[in-house]
């Protein structure tokens, strides 16, 4: 089936159809890791969004029943150069394109992404449309260019009602704006007793609950557009350890004080290199972010930078100078991507039981 | 025979000093007072590593000090004074009215920062003092606490912990002999 990929900028790309049958809007991005394309289509901070992937081949090894992100895939649609319609590994148990069918999710490949993502460099990410090749063009872009994206990610991924993720260990409080499994899976390793939360908890209830330490989880969408959050961080920090991932480190500098602002194009892909200031030390890191943290706006925060990206200086992590509280805005727990990171989760559990000391 | 077990590795051990130095800034408004001093051989590069950890984070570079407190220990052993040297510590600002943070290896009987404390002492009157270990293994003589621990690590009296730097021993590790 043919398909058409039209941009916001009036581009046109002509490519062929997989997975599901559909038309779908939403807004474009581009990711450069070359593996990991299932654990980036499950990834609920990808909802709303057509992902681009620039590695050329995508769904060689198929889709596995073990790198899942989440239950139900949010993303809009599936932009690629070449898919694998006969993927071969061992743990494979499903084609991509299955996959999308079967999660309603279209697809489109014969995509050249190279010119794709020079577009999406230069006009930064921007609204686009899979459309049947047989559909009226003018009238489509039309559409594409009234089209509002909705603003309301997290409440569409977050879980609406509290569960527990039981563990024999210390006492945590998941608060999922989109939670990706992977942080679900660090904490289990580490044998921590989890209770996930809805995105609009309060910090009353979450205080009732006595955790040893606090995750604000990564999640899709503009940090500005979750109101309550401020409270609620601002009702926690100081009185029970803190770490936040993503929108949970967006969310968090907010509430001290801080602004945050739309990157042209974004950091997604699993070789971003950051610096942890303290030591120099550098760790390549997954990430998945379209906002950033001004740097500016830290000043006269009671926020340390303790994280920077080195190819565009950009803000990856900060922390409270007064209260146990710090957050990253990359993935530590990799999936898809490296675990060079992946200690700030022994970090975490090392300044709860610090905190646990003194109290 | 020895047995010997590693219970701190490299990267943990960074892990910690980064966090003793971030905790150090969490609970001191501003750290302009703060002379760090370091007790004689390990404690010494553990408030280097700090104070260059500090610099990276605050642009703030902290006057580190050593002290040499064998002759200030209540424990004398028959052939410590004969190694004694009398100009071992030193003191790269004034300590009157600062905030000195004590930093140590690892704490045991607490019969060294008492040394420590004396020897401080006769450097100034500071105006408040505080103790950071990278170990703290337990078993007090004395009410000694500290303020920033690295690690706490339930030993016996029968063991040993063994403090290794990548400076004086080539490598980072913590390890407990029995």
């Amino acid at each position: 089936m043919g398909k058409l990929l039209l941009l916001e900028d009036g581009t046109m790309f002509k490519g062929e159809g997989f997975g599901a049958d559909v038309s779908t809007t939403g807004e474009i991005v581009f990711t450069t890791g070359m593996t990991g394309y299932q654990e980036s289509i499950t990834d609920p901070s990808y909802c709303g969004q057509m992902i681009t992937f620039t590695y050329p081949l995508i769904g060689n090894y198929g889709i596995n029943r073990d790198d899942m992100e989440s239950i139900e895939p949010t993303c809009k649609g599936v932009i690629v150069k070449e898919v694998c319609r006969r993927p071969s590994n061992w743990r494979c148990k499903q084609s991509l394109p299955d996959f999308l069918l079967a999660k309603g999710i279209p697809g489109i490949s014969g995509i050249d992404t190279r010119m794709l993502t020079r577009k999406i460099r230069e006009h930064g990410s921007m609204k686009a449309m899979i459309i049947d090749d047989t559909q009226d063009v003018s009238h489509a872009f039309d559409q594409l260019k009234a089209t509002i994206l909705p603003n309301t990610q997290v409440a569409q991924v977050s879980t609406n009602k509290a569960y527990p993720s039981p563990g024999v260990g210390r006492n945590i409080v998941v608060i999922d704006f989109g939670l990706k499994h992977s942080i679900l899976r660090e904490l289990s390793k580490r044998e921590c007793n989890v209770t996930v939360m809805p995105y609009n908890t309060t910090a009353e209830e979450i205080l009732q609950l006595a955790p040893d330490g606090v995750m604000l989880s990564n999640g899709p969408g503009n940090p500005e557009d979750v109101k309550g959050a401020t409270a609620l961080i601002q009702g926690i920090q100081g009185k029970v350890p803190l770490f936040g991932i993503c929108l949970g480190h967006q969310l968090f500098s907010i509430a001290n004080g801080g602004k945050t602002y739309k990157m042209t194009f974004g950091h997604r892909g699993s070789n971003h290199p950051v610096r942890e200031i303290a030591t120099g030390r550098v760790s390549f890191t997954s990430q998945n972010h379209g906002f950033a943290v001004e740097e500016a706006s830290l000043e006269n925060t009671p926020l340390l930078i303790t994280h920077r990206e080195i190819n565009d200086q950009t803000i990856e992590g900060v922390r409270h100078k007064q209260f146990p509280a710090f957050t990253v805005q990359f993935h530590p727990d990799a999936a898809p991507g490296p675990h060079d990171a992946v200690h700030l989760f022994d970090e975490f559990m090392e300044m709860i039981d610090a905190w646990k000391e003194q109290h | 025979m020895m047995k010997e077990k590693e219970v701190v590795d490299a990267l943990a051990m960074k892990r910690a000093l980064t966090r003793i130095t971030y905790e150090i800034i969490e609970r001191n408004k501003g750290v302009e007072d703060i002379v760090l001093v370091g007790i004689k051989t390990r404690g010494i590069y553990i408030a280097e590593r700090i104070a260059d950890r500090m610099k990276q984070l605050e642009d703030v570079s902290l006057p580190v000090g050593s002290l040499d407190i064998t002759l200030y220990r209540d424990d004398k052993g028959k052939d410590m004074e004969a190694t004694a040297d009398l100009t071992a510590s030193s003191m790269p600002v004034s300590i009157e009215g600062k905030h000195v943070v004590l930093i140590d290896d690892v704490l045991y009987t607490g019969r060294t920062i008492r040394a420590a404390l004396d020897a401080l002492m006769d450097f100034g009157r500071p105006q408040k003092i505080s103790l950071a270990v990278l170990v703290d293994r337990g078993h007090r003589e004395l009410p000694i606490r500290a303020d920033y621990v690295g690690k706490n690590l339930p030993t016996s009296t029968k063991e040993k912990v063994v403090v290794q730097m990548e400076e004086i021993d080539g490598q980072d590790r913590i390890s407990i002999q029995k």
